[in-house]
């Protein structure tokens, strides 16, 4: 029996894989990356973006690097802080305790009782009041549904959900769309707003940059930590066996993102054990240097309690 | 028919199902990592470093003090591999170097390493140098010596130190206490007078060997720096010469019937090897300094020259034109079956020329002519990674510094000028001018003196 083959078929089928073979590999890049906990990025604008790339009509063409006057915070460090620690509240509130989330008269009643708690337990509600962002949560159907199921429960903890309540409470109705607001709040430039800030001091003038590597733009904690470090990291190695180097060294940090001891040297690893050394001890004034790692999400300090790195020396030419 | 196309239609579902699971499934195992967070320098980066004044140890050691601060700012400068402090930056004044810095005042300015140092004249004359190299990050000495000599080599002095930080901070050996030998130039185009001339690798300290009245190219060290060996346009044919450094004594090497040049020493400096010249061709030829015997290495009919040894001294690599055009060959120390290294990728035109083994061994640098430019770069032993270092109008004649980090060569400009001596780091980067009182080509990097007797 002779199987006939329609050709446009076979020829349509086989464009479709390549197509969408192609289109699988373009476009999933970043389709598995394992999902890890952000942390808060400001957003630059277009002409901040090109102050980091500008040249100076002065400049010389060989001045490769561009004309820096300050160098850039890797992240406003306060505000991150406050920030994610908010946030780590909020989540608290809707996961460990199943109480009723939207208790609308209760916490009426039982706000005078526990004065300690309003004092304590929310402090940093306070302050930015219009950031809140779980507000949804409370009109949650589920949560109204739970709170038919459960009528009553343990009253120590919901003391303090219902205080969170209590304060979200009139939120939804004050919340107006207000971009002004919004740019008042986003606004923290103002440290480096009319320097040209980059990774590293350059007095000379130069005719800019092909692409702007001012702000790291990290959004992990892994991130702005590797960039930070790598910013101090000078090691000086560049034979042509230099990417066998390598120092592998652990890092104990404080949870104020301050070193905990002295970085250790684990191992190192090269053809030369002078120029392995050199290197190691590079890596380690870079990470003592860099201090302090503020931004570290003090949240997750489980996860960089102890760092462990590896040093190399590779794309050193 | 109808079921055949179905069957078709299901079977390239199945293939078409199966391929994309394997490009996503590819995707995924991409994501696998170990746990170390890894980081490479993105780009090179000097240390910075801060070099305090020598505190005079009395009140008329000033001078010296000041001059070796001078010269190990400018030798860890001009390494590219450090970027020296200005001293205006400096917050703290060190006045006893046996206190330990207030090492917060030396973050502050952001140093990584901090040198002080003293220099004192002693009851017998002598002078003594004392330094210390502190990790400013740690707050750790790192290093730190004392040295006496005669005060008339407060310069070397300043530059065992450099070479002790250096070799501290970057796991290399130094080469700041080492010499260049090349060839002065001076006067008209048409009458230049080329003399021998020695000098620190910085530029001080000029000597003229020879007096100037025959022509003189291709001066080379001996291992242990006590002597040179050079070709010379004396009486009758060009020879190879040995001048002795010390004594000023001077003999052509071997009695070969013809003109010699492109003479190398042996790494172990018991054997020079060069060229002879035969007829329209020349071959390598290699004599035994103890014995006088002679040993030929090549028989061809092509120009064989350049020669220079491995630093083990188990091959040598030399620029042949038996191929048509010069370029660089490698093969034992002993001679037989030459293997070519140089191709060229973007230029088959291309020549290459002028060998020279670095001292580390892990590359040959040469000169390369092609597209109208002379370029200098270095490439590995067997031929690959070849990189250019510089180009143009006219450069030519690389040596190695004794770590093999740095090459010098000698760069003509082309018009009225004279030709100019030049640094440059292997990576390409932090190409200097080495300063010489007048014109200078044909530069010859010795050994690192103090690691040698003399």
């Amino acid at each position: 029996m002779k199987v006939n083959v329609d050709k446009t078929l076979v020829a349509s089928i086989a464009l479709h894989v390549l197509v969408l073979g192609w289109g699988l590999v373009t476009f999933s890049s970043k389709a598995y990356v394992a999902p890890e906990e952000s942390l808060p990025v400001d957003i630059i604008s277009t002409d901040q973006l090109a102050k980091m790339m500008a040249g100076q009509k002065t400049g010389k063409k060989e001045e490769p690097k561009p004309k820096v006057e300050k160098i850039a915070e890797a992240r406003p460090e306060e505000d991150a802080v406050g920030k994610v620690t908010e946030k780590k509240e909020l989540i608290k509130t809707n996961s460990t305790p199943e109480p009723p989330p939207k208790p609308v008269e209760k916490p009426v009643e039982k706000k005078p009782e526990p004065p300690k708690p309003v004092a304590e337990a929310k402090p940093k509600e306070e302050p930015k009041p219009q950031e809140k962002k779980p507000d949804p949560a409370k009109e949650d159907p589920i949560a109204e549904l739970q709170k038919k199921l459960e009528t009553k429960k343990p009253p120590p903890k919901p003391v303090e959900q219902k205080v969170a309540a209590v304060q979200q409470q009139p939120k939804p109705k004050e919340r107006t769309f207000d971009p002004a607001q919004i740019q008042r709040d986003l606004d923290k430039r103002a440290a480096t707003r009319h320097e040209l800030s980059g990774s590293a001091l350059n007095a000379s003038a130069a005719l800019g940059a092909a692409t702007g590597t001012a702000a790291n733009n990290v959004a992990t904690w892994r991130g702005a930590f590797v960039a930070k470090v790598k910013h101090c990291f000078t090691p000086t190695y560049n034979g042509q066996d230099a990417d066998q180097y390598e120092a592998d060294i652990d890092i104990s940090m404080k949870i104020d993102g301050s070193l905990a001891s002295e970085p250790i040297v684990v191992a190192v690893r090269g053809p030369s054990r002078s120029i392995a050394q050199a290197v190691a001890e590079s890596a380690k004034r870079a990470i003592v240097q860099c201090q302090v790692y503020s931004f570290m999400p003090k949240q997750q300090y489980e996860s960089w309690k102890l760092i462990p790195m590896t040093f190399g020396l590779k794309d050193m030419l | 028919m109808n079921d055949a196309r179905s069957m078709n239609r299901r079977r390239f579902m199945t293939l078409t199902g199966s391929t994309l699971a394997m490009l996503g499934g590819g995707r995924a195992f991409a994501q696998g990592q170990d746990g170390r967070l890894r980081i490479d320098p993105t780009a090179f980066q000097p240390i910075p470093i801060a070099i305090t004044g020598f505190v005079p140890g009395s009140p008329s050691d000033g001078d010296v003090g000041n001059g070796v601060t001078q010269v190990i700012t400018n030798n860890l400068k001009r390494s590219g591999l450090f970027a020296p402090i200005d001293q205006a930056a400096f917050i703290e004044r060190i006045s006893n170097i046996d206190v330990a810095p207030q090492f917060q005042n030396w973050k502050t300015i952001n140093a990584q390493a901090l040198v002080t140092g003293r220099m004192t004249r002693q009851p017998d004359g002598r002078l003594k140098a004392e330094f210390r190299l502190w990790d400013v990050v740690s707050g750790q000495q790192l290093t730190g010596q004392q040295y006496f000599t005669s005060p008339e080599y407060w310069r070397r002095i300043a530059h065992i130190i450099s070479d002790q930080i250096y070799e501290r901070m970057t796991g290399e050996k130094g080469y700041f206490d080492s010499r260049v030998v090349f060839v002065d130039e001076t006067g008209p185009k048409e009458r230049r007078v080329k003399r021998l001339a020695m000098m620190d690798q910085d530029g001080a300290n000029v000597r003229y060997l020879t007096r100037g009245s025959d022509l003189v190219l291709t001066p080379r060290f001996s291992p242990n720096s006590q002597e040179i060996t050079y070709m010379e346009f004396g009486q009758g044919d060009p020879k190879v010469y040995l001048f002795n450094i010390e004594t000023g004594q001077r003999e052509i090497v071997g009695n070969f019937p013809g003109m010699t040049f492109a003479p190398r020493f042996s790494p172990d400096g018991q054997r020079v090897i060069m060229s002879l010249q035969q007829g329209g061709n020349s071959n390598l030829f290699v004599m035994d300094l103890r014995s006088r015997s002679t040993t030929r290495l090549t028989d061809t009919p092509a120009i064989d020259t350049s020669p220079s040894y491995s630093p083990d001294g188990s091959r040598i690599c030399f620029e042949s034109d038996r191929g048509g055009r010069s370029q660089i060959y490698v093969m034992a120390a002993g001679g037989g079956q030459a293997q070519r290294i140089s191709f060229s990728k973007d230029d088959t035109n291309a020549s290459y020329s002028t060998p020279v083994w670095s001292p580390k061994g892990d590359y040959i640098a040469f000169t390369r002519q092609g597209g109208g430019q002379f370029a200098i770069g270095v490439m590995k032993p067997d031929g690959s990674g070849e990189r250019l270092l510089t180009s143009g109008f006219h450069n030519e004649g690389p040596t190695f510094s004794p770590n093999g980090r740095v090459l010098m060569f000698f760069r003509d400009p082309g018009g009225n000028g004279g030709p100019s001596l030049y640094s440059v780091d292997i990576s390409g980067r932090n190409e200097l001018k080495v300063p010489t009182p007048g014109f200078a080509s044909d530069p010859a990097w010795s050994p690192l003196l103090s690691s040698t007797s003399g």
